[in-house]
């Protein structure tokens, strides 16, 4: 059994490599649910065709499942609405030295 | 959808670093001899030998791995329409400029004509390749017709090309072949590396600044001068047309490029990332040199036709076209496109699984900006050397372009042990 925080606190070990930030700081994650162990995401990046698609969605899907409490991982990638730079939190928009 | 890391994009990198580095050690080995001799005229065996291992097996080779990284990402993870016609296509076109620059060193008008055949072949390979990509996912943007423009105007720069060589062992146009030659060049250099470069950026350029709502308008502008200018040119000098004909083909290619550095700063104004790298920074750098040193030529070449054409400022032209804008920002898209290509290859895999590095852990932003500095700098003392007729300027210009070169090749290379 997880909890959304614990969720979320997984999440951020998965980063952008090129940007150096997280995913949740990037505000990439735009929907997410906890039912038991049962994981449901949905989630964009930054850019559609992005270089780094499969490495991000794959390390998103991973960093969960390796988790003992989670049994099930859904993720799921949108175009729509677009990812905005608003999105980027305090922490992501301090990390890409955004003004 | 792709679900593995291609390997055929490395081949035509390492291939492409592999004949650079045999380009600089040639030109440091016998460097004002040749030097002197390319700035009088560059039509020797050697010349086009070096042009060709430059051109070919560097310039255009590491384009068309870019192009077998990029379009199925570009296409949001389509595959290509077949990897192994890839690998195929890289062994042809790999024989065929290998064998069509030892032809030109020999002075061997059969290894010419035969080696000029192969080399098509695998550009012919290529672009079929890339074009059933294209045309299955059927997803035409700006960047996606860009490069469907380019791959066109390489082919019909190639097929110039192989007519060219063929002629060198038949001897069947006679002084057509001096004519065959300009579209060649202006193919090859506008038409091919001009949509290429103006397109990918059009994707690349804001990636890497995290620019968004940036508008995207003179994105058509770009192409649809620059057309016009390869347009205009290549029946000039198929024709031999008057001068006048040639400045309007200058002036349309030159408005593309002002526009297109333009539109850089578009995309750098709307950016959400205070530093791209410094090799995006110098690939801006060198649109706006290479946009100002067209715009300059435009009413120079109309005052002055005489000296524009002379075969000296010919050759700085071209030297600074192809190794300044060209060869620059290939050299300066290397340092992020290696990294990328390796982090996806090597961690892409790894991630949320344990501790992967950055992008910035992989090369030293600082060292690739010191390099690229330093090679830009042996460029502009060597364009000046030409330019003045000063053998020690080119031996200095180009013996520093040629150590720093190889440095910046093994440096970027060395992220493949990474």
């Amino acid at each position: 059994m997880v909890d959304k925080d614990t969720v979320l606190e997984l999440l951020k070990q998965v980063y952008d490599p090129e940007l150096g930030v997280n995913v949740v700081d990037l505000g990439l994650i735009y929907e997410l649910d906890v039912e038991g162990g049962r994981v449901r995401i949905r989630m964009t990046l930054t850019t559609p065709g992005c270089p780094l698609h499969e490495a991000i969605v794959g390390g998103v899907r991973r960093v969960l499942e390796r988790h003992p409490g989670i049994e099930d991982v859904d993720v799921r990638v949108v175009w729509e609405p677009r990812w905005t730079p608003e999105r980027l939190t305090p922490a992501g928009r301090e990390a890409l030295g955004f003004f | 959808m792709v679900s593995r890391v291609s390997r055929l994009p490395f081949w035509f990198l390492a291939t492409g670093l592999v004949s650079f580095a045999a380009f600089q050690l040639w030109s440091l080995a016998d460097l004002a001899s040749w030097l002197a001799a390319f700035a009088e005229d560059p039509r020797m065996p050697s010349g086009w030998s070096r042009a060709h291992l430059l051109v070919l097996g560097w310039a255009t080779m590491i384009a068309m791995g870019a192009v077998y990284q990029l379009v199925p990402v570009v296409l949001q993870n389509r595959n290509l329409f077949s990897e192994r016609l890839g690998y195929v296509q890289y062994a042809v076109f790999t024989a065929g400029f290998a064998g069509l620059a030892a032809g030109f060193l020999a002075a061997d008008a059969i290894l010419i004509g035969g080696f000029a055949v192969l080399a098509f072949a695998g550009i012919l390979l290529f672009a079929f390749n890339i074009g059933a990509t294209l045309i299955r996912a059927n997803a035409w943007t700006n960047v996606t017709a860009g490069c469907a423009a380019a791959v066109f105007h390489l082919v019909l720069a190639g097929a110039a090309g192989m007519l060219m060589g063929l002629n060198f062992a038949f001897e069947w146009w006679g002084t057509f072949h001096d004519r065959l030659l300009g579209a060649h060049l202006w193919l090859g250099a506008a038409g091919w590396f001009g949509f290429l470069i103006t397109s990918f950026s059009f994707k690349l350029f804001p990636m890497f600044h995290l620019s968004h709502g940036h508008p995207e308008a003179l994105q058509r502008w770009v192409a649809g001068f620059l057309a016009a200018g390869v347009w205009t040119g290549v029946p000039s000098f198929l024709f031999n047309a008057p001068a006048w004909c040639h400045w309007i083909a200058l002036t349309c290619a030159a408005s593309a490029f002002v526009l297109y550095a333009v539109h850089l700063s578009q995309i750098v104004r709307f950016r959400h990332k205070q530093t791209p790298g410094a090799g995006i920074r110098w690939s801006r750098h060198l649109a706006i040199g290479q946009a100002s040193v067209a715009a300059l030529l435009v009413p120079l070449s109309a005052v002055f036709p005489d000296i524009v054409l002379s075969t000296r400022m010919a050759v700085v032209i071209g030297w600074l076209y192809l190794w300044g804008w060209v060869g620059g920002t290939i050299l300066a898209y290397l340092s992020k496109i290696i990294p990328f290509l390796w982090w996806t290859s090597k961690y892409g895999s790894r991630a949320g699984r344990e501790k992967v590095p950055t992008m910035a852990e992989l090369i030293d932003d600082r060292k690739v900006n010191a390099l690229l500095t330093a090679i830009f700098a042996g460029l502009f003392v060597l364009a000046a050397g030409f330019g003045w007729n000063s053998p020690l300027l080119q031996s200095l210009g180009d013996g520093l372009l040629a150590a720093v070169s190889l440095l910046y090749a093994g440096y970027v290379g060395a992220v493949f042990a990474k």
